[in-house]
């Protein structure tokens, strides 16, 4: 064996240099890198796992947006039957005011028109009387007391309205 | 006008090898070969030195117990250590340059051990497998360096490939077979030995003998007797195996130097340089072998029959 050189000196340097050999790439390579690849591929997890979570939200977001969308579409449907409706009740409530207002102009006109015509006759009714006693006076040429006379011409007359009324 | 550049790049290719033939056979004709043929010696700038492979590594400095191999070992620790230091130095999330390099080379490794091992030994076994296979392809490519072996010193060349000293394999073999014991031990405890000392069916049969069941008890103690002689063969398998990782290493790295050497000194020109690149593969290979090797007899060391055969 010593013609090949074996040589126990030699092999025991050999084994120590290997040893630190391992030592020192173990702490100053495997560890350092095993550990930055353990990390890179935490990083790599998180941001996987983050994106996949973005994602989700995203589409959470998005039905909710659908969601609100929808909502605010029926509430502007809602209004806008609302709107209508009260629009027409409006129109309705009008519609019913100017008929009443005409109503009681109509009321008023023909009361107005009434108490005229009451006027009127009660004008005509007095001239008539004058005209009767003036008439009276000239036919008989005799002057009667006069607010007698005129006292018995009303009584007459109003006989004979209610005798046209009758 | 795009063909002129192919064309260009073929042409240089063809001058190269020209070149390359041109010079290969003037140191065939010129060297070692060519002067056996001519009956003369060769030419000058053609004459090498013969080839007188030593086995043992050779002490340059007079009064100093250093071997060649030895400064050649320390060359390769530190190269591997300033690659791995560099490497590490000032590590980013996001790598590039040496630590990218390193990196991917580890990762390798890495996903290596984890698929012949598993996950949970992988990690435990990683270190050793790789630091045995760098320190064996750098002992194998730095013997390939220009001006490795050229440098003398008392008429010893300074640098010798590592691997091709005995005591390099040999401790590599040792260290591998101690590791792959203890870490057979660690995981089994003592039922590990068993493997080498099974005298449990032997006692079983001598047991059934003495109390007069003879007929199982001869047949359990013939089992008993084979399963001490398979216990005795298992762990010599183990000694040779060490003696096998041995002189694999160092027979082929031996051997790939000596074909260098006597390829130089028969045709000094070109042909080496192929001879150059069948070693970068042989070295890797055997570098590879050996991890290989240890990585494979550790994962047996560590798994469970039981495990083997599910």
């Amino acid at each position: 064996m010593a013609g090949l050189g074996l040589d126990l000196p030699t092999f025991i340097s050999q084994l120590i240099s290997f040893l630190i050999l391992l030592a020192l790439l173990t702490f100053f390579g495997y560890k350092p890198i095993r550990a930055m690849l353990d990390q890179r591929a935490r990083k790599i997890k998180e941001s996987l796992e983050r994106e996949e979570d973005t994602k989700r939200k995203y589409e959470q977001a998005q039905l909710t947006v659908q969601e609100e969308i929808r909502k605010a579409h029926e509430q502007g449907q809602d209004i806008v039957i609302r709107a209508t409706q009260t629009g027409r009740e409006i129109a309705e409530k009008a519609e019913q005011e100017a008929e009443q207002e005409a109503q009681a102009a109509i009321k008023r006109s023909r009361a107005e028109a009434q108490r005229e015509r009451t006027r009127a006759i009660d004008e005509l009714r007095r001239e008539f009387v004058d005209t009767s006693i003036l008439a009276a006076e000239k036919i008989i040429e005799e002057t009667l007391d006069k607010e007698k006379h005129r006292s018995l011409i009303e009584e007459t007359l109003k006989e004979s309205v209610t005798f046209k009324e009758s | 006008m795009t063909e002129k550049p192919f064309l260009k790049r073929f042409l240089n290719l063809r001058v190269i090898l020209f070149i390359g033939l041109a010079l290969a056979i003037v140191s065939f004709i010129g060297g070692s070969v060519g002067a056996m043929f001519r009956n003369s010696s060769p030419l000058v700038f053609l004459a090498t030195s013969s080839p007188q492979p030593v086995l043992p590594a050779e002490k340059p400095f007079a009064g100093l117990f250093v071997t060649n191999t030895m400064i050649a070992s320390w060359i390769s620790i530190l190269v591997l250590f300033g690659l791995f230091f560099f490497a590490s130095r000032k590590m980013k999330l996001l790598p590039g340059g040496l630590q990218n390099l390193v990196e991917f080379f580890c990762e390798v490794a890495i996903n290596f051990t984890d698929d012949v091992a598993g996950k949970k030994w992988g990690r435990l076994f990683f270190p050793v497998c790789f630091t045995i296979f760098l320190f064996v392809l750098t002992n194998a490519w730095l013997d390939l360096t220009p001006g490795f072996g050229t440098v003398e010193m008392n008429g010893v060349p300074l640098l010798r490939n590592a691997n091709s000293d005995i005591n390099v394999p040999l401790m590599l073999a040792v260290v591998s077979f101690c590791f792959v014991e203890y870490q057979g031990f660690k995981a089994k405890g003592a039922s590990y030995l068993q493997k080498f000392f099974n005298f449990g069916l032997l006692a079983c049969g001598f047991r059934q003998l003495f109390s007069g069941r003879f007929k199982n008890g001869l047949k359990d103690t013939f089992m008993g007797i084979v399963a001490v002689f398979a216990g005795f063969i298992e762990g010599l398998s183990e000694l040779i195996r060490m003696i096998s990782f041995t002189f694999r290493l160092f027979g082929n790295m031996l051997a790939g130097t000596i074909v260098v050497m006597v390829m130089i000194y028969l045709v000094p020109w070109v042909i080496p340089s192929l001879f150059y690149g069948l070693e970068a593969l042989l070295g890797f290979v055997q570098a590879l072998i050996f991890a290989g090797l240890t990585l494979g007899f550790l994962t047996m060391a560590v798994t469970s029959e039981r495990e083997e055969t599910s």
